[in-house]
């Protein structure tokens, strides 16, 4: 059955990239004052939070973030938890939310993803992202984070001709849709040549394949129902969503150009919504690599396996496309806060749903499916939305 | 020391290059890495096995930007090899040239190998 009453009533991000001068709680509090007071939310009416944040541990040393950004944010003494998967720490704290709500414990919560990023040096903050990789068996030998996605790239180019061209292609969509997206990292398009560019980071991916380091946070508000119309006239429901889990280690997995945790979680969010993917008019999905995209197009099924690369070469997963996918500039260009991306790829979902996409509208915009996954894919989140009025 | 085949064991028997995997009780199946409960059957008894050291490539990637603890090593291959008794690990390549990965053959016949980089071992496979 789809969900009974979870709605989104207003969603917002900060801007993300290297925000100097911020610490992760004023960018916390950023995000939390656009979801609540400026979008007519009154900071009363929320009754818990649920807060994804990955490693401040290592990124800010800081554990305990919860109540800690909460104070910060204006709503101490709300019940708080943390959330953490990785990169799908944000969308395992929206899914909290989202049960807490079907739940009838609460009207209505805050959700909020964020990450601290830029105040470590790069090495350092790529120490703190491969503690998302196996430890033991994997990153102890010296296998890093682009190199899982670079041996699952090697693996798609082997089974389905999937080219280094076309993982480009994909860098080159993102970049052209961030281009007109003020809260991106980088608002800039970048050439097909320049895309290609040989600074291998792990063959056959380059530094063009690869999501930055960022600084950012994204906050929604979710409500039941029966309260959603007292905060907005479009509010968007949640009608489905799934979350699976699979084997950390890429050699505990039989399948390497697909990612099962998201073929898993994806099915579960169309059955329960009751929708196929064809009845999806775009999607936001996880492409911290440029090989991710392209392998999520297929495992939530909007193109056959082995058939990404093509829809990216044909344009269909273009902004103007039959089937836009990152209409906003995705990971990849708009930037990686870890913790705030699965709150901010529903942030970009509502945005779009409700027509308030401005230059990166999607033409038709009535339901869409989010697909958030942590580190090495062991975790995935998938939420099916549509349009309360559609 | 346990009864029971360890992680620190596993682990020791790479650095000592005298490399075993783990079997379940139940049904025999081999399993790398360690494991506390078969996939095939769900026992959580293992003991220790003797492996071929024969394998086919599954996939790789040549790591160029390295942490800091592995950069005087790249650019270097990491491999998924699938062993002849089915189970896969993560290890590395010896015998390809990281700098015409292009030229890797995936499915190929791989054996058992070490690589001592300093005070480390790791586990690895070079072309049969
Ligand atoms: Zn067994």
């Amino acid at each position: 059955m789809p969900l009974k009453t979870t709605n989104i009533v207003s969603a917002a991000q900060t801007k993300f990239g290297k925000l100097d001068g911020l610490t992760l709680r004023e960018i916390f509090s950023e995000a939390v004052d656009k979801a609540t007071v400026d979008a007519g939310v009154p900071k009363e009416d929320i009754q818990a939070a649920f807060i994804g944040t990955f490693i401040p541990e290592m990124l800010v040393h800081q554990g305990h973030t919860a109540p800690l950004l909460l104070d910060y944010a204006g709503l101490k003494g709300l019940p708080a938890t943390r959330h953490e998967a990785a990169c799908a720490s944000g969308a395992t704290a929206l899914r909290a939310g989202i049960m807490a709500i079907e739940s009838g414990i609460y009207d209505t919560v805050l959700v909020v993803g964020a990450e601290k990023m830029t105040s470590v040096s790069t090495n350092k903050a790529t120490e703190a992202l491969a503690a998302a990789a196996d430890d033991t068996f994997e990153s102890s030998i010296g296998l890093t984070f682009p190199g899982v996605f670079g041996i699952a790239a090697v693996s798609h180019m082997q089974k389905y001709g999937t080219t280094e061209e076309d993982m480009a292609r994909v860098a080159v969509k993102a970049h052209k849709n961030a281009s007109t997206n003020p809260l991106a990292q980088f608002q800039k398009e970048i050439s097909l040549e320049k895309a290609m560019t040989p600074r291998y980071i792990a063959w056959p991916l380059k530094l063009f394949d690869c999501s930055p380091i960022s600084d950012g946070a994204a906050a929604i508000v979710l409500t039941s129902a029966e309260k959603a119309k007292q905060y907005t006239d479009t509010p968007v429901r949640i009608l489905g969503t799934g979350q699976a889990s699979a084997s950390m280690n890429l050699c505990g997995r039989k399948e390497l150009t697909s990612f099962e945790a998201s073929v898993a979680a994806s099915k579960q969010a169309y059955d329960m919504a009751k929708l196929s993917p064809k009845d999806m008019d775009f999607a936001v999905v996880h492409d911290c690599f440029t090989i991710a995209e392209i392998i999520a197009s297929e495992d939530i099924g909007f193109f056959k396996p082995g058939e990404g690369a093509k829809a990216v070469r044909d344009g269909v997963t273009a902004l103007d496309g039959d089937k836009p996918i990152n209409p906003m500039g995705g990971l990849k260009a708009v930037g990686h806060p870890v913790g705030a991306t699965g709150v901010k790829q529903a942030v970009v979902i509502y945005k779009e749903l409700i027509g308030e996409a401005g230059a990166n509208q999607v033409q038709n915009h009535d339901t869409a499916i989010m697909h958030n996954f942590g580190g090495t894919g062991a975790t995935c989140v998938v939420n099916v939305m549509r349009r309360a009025d559609a | 020391m346990s009864d029971r085949p360890t992680i620190e064991e596993y682990r020791a028997k790479i650095t000592n290059k005298q490399f075993q995997a783990y079997k379940c009780v139940g049904c025999g199946a081999v399993i790398t890495p360690p494991s506390g409960t078969c996939y095939s059957c769900g026992n959580n008894e293992m003991d220790w096995t003797d492996v071929s050291g024969k394998g086919t490539l599954v996939s790789f990637t040549v790591i160029h930007i390295a942490p800091d603890e592995f950069v005087d090593e790249a650019p270097y291959y990491i491999a998924i090899i699938e062993l002849e008794e089915g189970s896969r690990v993560t290890c590395r390549l010896e015998g390809f040239d990281p700098l015409k990965p292009e030229e890797v053959e995936l499915g190929v016949p791989v054996s058992l190998t070490y690589i001592t980089e300093g005070e480390k071992t790791y586990l690895a496979f070079k072309p049969t």
